[in-house]
């Protein structure tokens, strides 16, 4: 877990520039080469690649005299690949792009990845446990997972909130809106009347 | 006048006690998300679709109807009385939205962007039953090239305009293409880029991407970077909107009106521009340059008034051709295929009613908002004080509903949170998430008009030149590719909106010196 700046000194951030943690303020575009910004980049040239290769895999019916299923692929894997070149060769010349704004997103924080790592731990054991515990149970103990990674204090009240949020949402998509969501043998049995 | 007398018969069915309800339905929810932090209108569509599946058409579709104007509204409450910085079209109403609030003008910031959402959306709408069946007479014979054309410069528009890096906006108008592909092919019938995983087999569901880029996406990069202490409200205090605020309000709001309707309406759409010419001209205009960047009405009524009627000009593409060229709109589009009715030139004609109520539930909707918003004002300003933990926690709630509701298959979940980390990167490194959800969408219809055009040429590439029409948008979609790369080349990149507020204008920046100064291009 990160731990804030304090809002009353002002940071240095990795190139030694005062990044003052003030409202309204734009991120400051960092100088020199992102690792990430790169990584990006080569993801994006491995699509672009493997549209190209992977297209030749596509089978094309017989007496296709135009052109086929092929050829769309082709110009998207051209096209992908070709901005991957573009956008490596500008990131490499040190170029960033200006990280996106959000009401709740502090521009100057250090990015916490264990924040990230418990949400998406949670949000994956709630994607395996969704048939065997039932949708409310399995995405109250995701949404306690996240509400505690986010800061939320004390055991109950996650829970308890979501809890109460996904029986409630259970109860009229299922019962009023007919979508289909397991809701776990205890749940079904208790509403089975309706 | 036929588009009236089409117009008055959608307002009988809209104004029908069932549709009342849904549409009141509608704009409650729609504000109601659209208020909470972090939430922008394409996020609160894409999550409220699921509640559509079980309604028939007409209802689901006036529910959106007043989902979209709500979500539009509630993000304007947000960025006025939240001291941060929000998404991309409603920044230029937080300049000096915020500034009001500050000084204690909080109350009359608000009337004047509810009362500004009301006259542009009520003028936009209107034109866009006027515009549309011209537009329709214009495109009704136009051949398979010339919507692939088409096609080509609202992804060029999409990815290049918008945003600030149009390098970036290709990049993900590329990964949406990608994500289009993935399936079976239409016309031929055979599997492509499927892993050999036979759940791809019938295509990624766009409600999954979309619930993936926008929710689970925004989700992950808050838990990256939360903002930490209490959240700052402004109150919604002072003097409600007086004779003289109206008297500064009704210029801004006809001229964003004007500036945001056409804007929204050309395939180079979006609602980011037209604000952001809405303040400048506000600016260059006022009687009071003083208050500017201190809390000038004039600042938050213009933008506002050209937000609402770029939301409205969106949908006359989105409509007569069946192009979507906003995230939201692409969500909405998505909506309508759900119930087997492809947008598009023959839409007026075979699914006349439902378009006609449609519009003139928007109109309803967007009464009802002025009526619901300037008194509920205060229970929106509660909504905005949700703590994140929870915030982000339901969020993530709502997307696993959406997305698990669609085929109640777990592996949606895990495609949903493996493109919930690709939204996270693109976020955390610049890559606008439109040019994606926009590329998903309109790929395929892309794909199958080039291949149509070129079936009836045999192969000829030149059909795709044959028409004046083709060419000159091609032609266009050339300009909007190479220009604004030619302009930050030579003239540096585009104003901030803090530059803009400062009187800098729109004009781009001269490049600062070399070294150092290379990277902010």
């Amino acid at each position: 877990m990160s731990v804030s700046p304090d809002p009353d000194v002002s940071t240095t951030d990795a190139t030694g520039s005062h990044a003052a943690a003030e409202h309204r303020h734009p991120p400051r575009p960092r100088t020199g080469i992102s690792r990430g910004e790169l990584a990006m980049v080569v993801l994006l040239g491995a699509l672009g690649v493997y549209l190209l290769l992977d297209a030749a895999n596509i089978a094309v019916p017989g007496s296709a005299n135009t052109i086929g299923p092929r050829f769309f692929p082709y110009l998207v894997g051209g096209v992908v690949l070709a901005t991957a070149l573009a956008l490596g060769f500008r990131v490499l010349r040190g170029d960033r792009g200006p990280s996106d704004e959000s009401e709740d997103i502090d521009p100057d924080a250090p990015t916490s990845w264990a924040n990230v790592g418990v949400v998406v731990v949670g949000f994956l054991a709630h994607a395996l446990l969704i048939n065997v515990v039932g949708w409310p149970l399995a995405v109250t103990l995701m949404f306690a997972l996240v509400a505690w990674a986010l800061g939320a204090r004390g055991v109950v009240r996650p829970l308890l909130t979501g809890g109460v949020l996904s029986v409630v949402v259970w109860l009229v998509f299922v019962k009023a809106l007919d979508v289909a969501l397991p809701g776990g043998i205890l749940l079904e049995l208790a509403t089975d009347w309706f | 006048m036929g588009a009236l007398g089409d117009l008055a018969g959608g307002l009988a069915d809209a104004l029908a006690p069932v549709n009342l309800l849904f549409a009141l339905l509608g704009v409650l929810l729609g504000t109601a998300v659209g208020v909470l932090p972090g939430i922008g209108p394409a996020m609160t569509v894409a999550l409220l679709l699921p509640i559509t599946y079980a309604l028939e058409p007409t209802a689901a579709l006036i529910l959106f109807a007043g989902i979209y104007y709500g979500g539009m509204y509630g993000g304007s409450t947000t960025s006025i009385l939240l001291n941060t910085p929000g998404e991309s079209s409603s920044i230029m109403t937080a300049l000096e939205g915020n500034a009001m609030a500050k000084s204690g003008r909080g109350a009359a910031a608000l009337a004047t962007a509810a009362l500004g959402s009301f006259v542009a959306g009520t003028i936009a709408t209107l034109l866009l039953a006027l515009v549309a069946p011209t537009v329709v007479d214009l495109v009704i014979g136009i051949t398979a090239a010339d919507y692939f054309a088409l096609t080509v410069l609202a992804f060029v528009a999409v990815a290049t305009v918008l945003g600030s890096s149009p390098l970036r906006g290709l990049a993900s108008l590329g990964v949406g293409l990608y994500l289009g592909l993935v399936g079976t092919d239409v016309l031929t019938g055979q599997e492509r880029f499927t892993l050999g995983i036979p759940q791809l087999s019938d295509g990624i569901d766009v409600v999954v991407v979309a619930v993936a880029l926008f929710a689970v996406g925004e989700a992950l990069y808050v838990a990256s970077r939360l903002r930490r202490g209490p959240v700052q409200v402004m109150a919604a205090s002072g003097p409600w909107f007086t004779r003289r605020d109206l008297r500064r309000s009704v210029g801004p709001w006809l001229r964003g009106t004007a500036l945001g309707f056409p804007l929204g309406a050309l395939p180079a759409g979006g609602a980011e521009i037209p604000t952001f010419l809405s303040y400048a001209t506000e600016r260059k205009l006022t009687k009071h340059p003083e208050e500017f960047g201190r809390g000038a009405i004039e600042g938050v009524a213009g933008p506002e008034a050209a937000n609402n009627a770029a939301a409205a000009g969106v949908l006359v593409p989105l409509l007569t051709l069946g192009l979507p060229t906003s995230a939201t709109a692409a969500i909405i589009l998505v909506a309508f295929q759900s119930y087997g009715i492809q947008p598009g030139p023959t839409l007026l004609s075979t699914e006349s009613t439902l378009v006609w109520t449609l519009i003139a539930a928007l109109l309803v909707g967007n009464l009802m908002l002025l009526v619901l918003n300037l008194p509920l004002a205060r229970v929106w300003v509660q909504v905005l004080r949700v703590p994140r933990p929870y915030l982000y926690a339901g969020i993530l709630l709502f997307a696993s509903l959406g997305c698990y509701a669609v085929n109640a298959d777990p592996l949606d979940l895990v495609l949903l949170l493996v493109l919930g980390l690709l939204g996270f990167a693109m976020r955390r490194y610049g890559w606008p998430v439109a040019p994606a959800i926009v590329g998903l969408i309109l790929g395929p219809v892309a794909e199958t008009n080039l291949r149509r055009a070129l079936a009836i040429s045999s192969g000829d590439l030149g059909v795709l030149l044959d028409t004046w029409f083709s060419r000159i948008v091609l032609g266009l979609a050339l300009a909007a590719l190479v220009v604004p790369i030619v302009l930050r080349a030579v003239r540096g990149r585009r104003a901030t909106p803090e530059e803009v507020q400062a009187g800098e204008g729109l004009r781009h920046r001269e490049s600062v010196g070399a070294g150092p100064g290379e990277e902010e291009r």
